[in-house]
């Protein structure tokens, strides 16, 4: 392969925590790699486990849940 | 999720293609350091190809979706952590054998529906193709048909040709 492979990760974040802390990583400019496509959900709680595997049918490398 | 990251283990896909962690909102370092790690973790396992698991991920869905599996996850802390009318409770270690052994039950059963689904065959083939033994194969073969999920159709010879019947 010529071109690096570049990872396309699902997360979950949730709404009061992560998605917050994401929210803050950007404010404060801090470096993080762009694989990563966020859902936002109002609880981590509400991330059922068929979603992971959904994501990884969909064609997602791995999903990251955080909150 | 440990459910799942057993399961995800047993289909071959591994639980390093998923994690969960706990960032707080206040924690804008530690989440850019969770997605770092994780995304190079990712980068090393290499591109994920759905079409190669098929076959492993439609039953590990059937399996999440099971009711057995279902039932026993929502229950997970009214039975390690409460007790019932009979003051019993369950081990968490004990639940944890319970639940690894459902997992394992229902996935090899799912997988068995799953290769059927693909037209008639043979215990025989369906045990090459899911690498399991034929007697377990037959077992399941004969728990699917008391559901009404598979039927015969059709003969090798005189060795019966199984098929998933549409739910």
């Amino acid at each position: 392969m010529s071109e690096a492979f570049e990872p396309k990760i699902l997360a979950f974040l949730c709404n009061w925590c992560a998605y917050a802390g994401a929210d803050l990583a950007g404010v404060s400019r801090l470096q993080y790699p762009p694989a990563i496509r966020v859902v936002r959900v109002m609880c981590s709680g509400r991330v059922d486990p068929l979603f992971v595997v959904k994501g990884l049918k969909n064609g997602f490398d791995s999903v990251f849940v955080s909150g | 999720m440990e459910a799942v990251e057993y399961l995800l283990d047993l289909a071959g896909i591994g639980r390093k293609r998923m994690k969960l962690c706990w960032v707080s909102a206040a924690e804008g370092q530690l989440f850019v350091d969770y997605v770092t790690q994780f995304s190079e973790q990712t980068q090393e396992l290499g591109p994920f190809s759905p079409d190669e698991f098929k076959v492993p991920l439609a039953a590990v869905e059937q399996t999440l979706d099971s009711p057995r599996i279902r039932w026993l996850l929502g229950m997970s802390r009214q039975l390690t952590e409460r007790e019932n009318v009979y003051h019993e409770k369950v081990d968490p270690e004990e639940y944890k054998g319970l639940l690894h052994e459902a997992i394992e039950e229902e996935y090899e059963k799912a997988m068995v529906l799953e290769v059927i689904k693909e037209g008639p065959q043979l215990v025989r083939e369906i045990s090459g193709r899911i690498g399991l033994p034929k007697p377990r194969v037959s077992f399941w073969i004969s728990q699917l048909r008391n559901t009404g999920q598979a039927a015969i159709e059709g003969y090798d010879k005189t060795t019966p040709k199984f098929v998933a019947l549409a739910a």
